[in-house]
């Protein structure tokens, strides 16, 4: 069946014709959400999306995700606790590795350096991105859908340094704290776990120390982060300075009750209710994004327009990316970017020719490799988080 | 040809020295958000600020009493915030006042 706006689906059509409507650098004016957040300049960072200031918590605004590599100076921050650092010095800087090992370590950054160099280009997203839409509200840092990243991460793998340290038979989890500190001594400390075996089976788990082939931005986590390929940015520690391993669960405070979802297939509950139970939140979902023409912009009638966006999952790689331009009715096939592996954003692009005037409305949606997808209605969960509805913008067609 | 490589070694000697002793440091901007006024609104900001910047209030979804009580407890019961009972009722009231349902 044919939609009334005909889609052609060559890549990069050479048709297509730049847009001459609205490019505002967030669409405030298009999304209430965003509406009286100001644009702000962090130091190492361009115009970012203000949240919060302390801690500092900032959003990339939309037009960045038409491509796979988010720079950094463009890359979201979110911290939990303050003070954070805003002064390392390498020579002082170490990295513990110590708890249930034959040999703790105190690691230089050139101690780091010494470790086998291994790269993945991976998405950080945070739990509650797009937390700001969830109806019924839920309190917490109202997002809107910038607080997700791509980059490529380079570093030490964390297997290989926790073998350097010789984890003993009998560990169960590791822990990693970074250099921020609360502000008061009741207020927890923020210090995340995963399962040794989680990082003993993945090598793609590494203590990045460059981000796109620079040194960390400060805000982003210099001189090294944990990175979690697949799983939520909750783990991805920044401004690393403690690695422990432990021979029994860690469930404190950001463990447990933070970072928690409803231990349900799709963790989510009946919106407005308590789940019965829950587990720490860990894979990302399914999600897609059109980022270019920007929403709320103009575009003219029977002109082929060029749609841009990225995809990602958590960890098993976007096989498609659909759109459609009736609500859902017919989804027509994006075409795929290159692939930088599966933890990264897929960029995808689609032509698209408006046939009549007035409103129009463009949904996007993704499957990953094991054939998940995003639904049509919103999932809730108290804490909002996993959010991956089909988004959608508006055009106006004239 | 031969008289640069002296000079190559030493560049190399600088550059390795240089990240060896690297310090970055940074500046956050200040805090620029205000409350709006009204009764309450200094102890408000005095209980809030002890951990947080003011955004952290005027960017959540405008909820009644019973969101603001709720949130209240959980700062002082979760976080330890110090805040005296006369204050922890001002604080309520006032940021279901100011920050209530929109």
């Amino acid at each position: 069946m044919l939609s009334r706006r005909q889609f052609l689906l060559a890549a990069g059509a050479t048709a297509a014709t730049t847009l001459a409507g609205r490019s505002s650098a967030f669409a405030a004016d298009v999304d209430p959400l965003l509406a009286g957040r100001p644009l702000v300049r962090y130091p190492e960072k361009t115009d970012l999306i203000l949240l919060t200031a302390r801690p500092p918590q900032l959003e990339t605004p939309l037009s960045y995700f038409d491509r796979a590599i988010t720079p950094n100076d463009a890359f979201f921050v979110r911290y939990h606790i303050f003070p954070i650092p805003t002064s390392v010095d390498l020579d002082q800087w170490r990295l513990e590795i110590k708890g249930h090992v034959d040999k703790p370590l105190s690691l230089s950054m050139d101690d780091l350096k010494k470790f086998p160099r291994a790269s993945v280009t991976a998405v950080a997203q945070c739990s509650g991105n797009s937390r700001g839409r969830f109806a019924p509200r839920v309190l917490g840092g109202q997002w809107g859908d910038g607080a997700m990243g791509n980059a490529v991460w380079t570093g030490a793998r964390l297997q290989d340094v926790l073998k350097a340290a010789g984890a003993r038979s009998g560990a169960l989890d590791v822990t990693f704290d970074g250099l921020d500190k609360p502000a008061f001594p009741t207020v927890p400390d923020f210090v995340k776990a995963l399962d040794v075996q989680r990082i003993m089976n993945d090598p793609d788990v590494i203590v990045a120390y460059e981000m796109n082939g620079q040194r960390l931005p400060m805000l982003n986590g210099f001189p090294a982060r944990l990175v979690v390929p697949g799983w939520y940015a909750t783990y991805w520690v920044k401004n690393l300075s403690e690695i422990t391993v432990l021979t029994d669960r860690f469930e404190k405070f950001w463990m447990k009750p933070g970072y928690r979802i409803p231990d349900t297939p799709c963790g989510c509950v009946e919106p407005g209710t308590a789940p019965k139970s829950t587990v720490p939140i860990t894979r990302m979902t399914v999600r897609s994004f059109i980022a270019a023409p920007a929403n709320g912009s103009r575009v003219a009638a029977n002109q082929p327009v060029t749609l841009k966006g990225i995809a990602f999952d958590g960890g098993y790689g976007v096989r498609e990316v659909q759109i459609s331009d009736n609500l859902g009715a017919t989804w027509s096939r994006a075409t795929l970017g290159a692939d930088h592996g599966r933890y990264s954003f897929r960029e995808w692009s689609a032509t698209w020719k408006p046939t009549g005037t007035g409103t129009t409305r463009l949904m996007v949606r993704a499957f990953n490799g094991i054939g998940e997808s995003q639904g049509s209605e919103p999932l809730w969960n108290p804490a909002g988080y996993l959010r991956n509805v089909i988004e959608q913008i508006t055009l106006v067609v004239a | 040809m031969r008289r640069f490589v002296p000079a190559l070694a030493l560049m190399l000697v600088a550059t390795t020295a240089a990240v060896a002793g690297e310090t970055v440091s940074i500046t956050l901007p200040p805090e620029s958000i205000a409350l709006k006024a009204g009764p309450g609104m200094d102890q408000a900001q005095t209980a809030c600020r002890m951990c947080h910047s003011l955004d952290y209030i005027t960017t959540q979804p405008g909820g009644g009493a019973a969101q603001w009580q709720g949130v209240v407890t959980k700062m002082m019961k979760v976080y330890g915030a110090p805040i005296s009972e006369p204050d922890v009722k001002l604080i309520e009231e006032y940021l279901a006042t100011h920050y209530g349902p929109r």
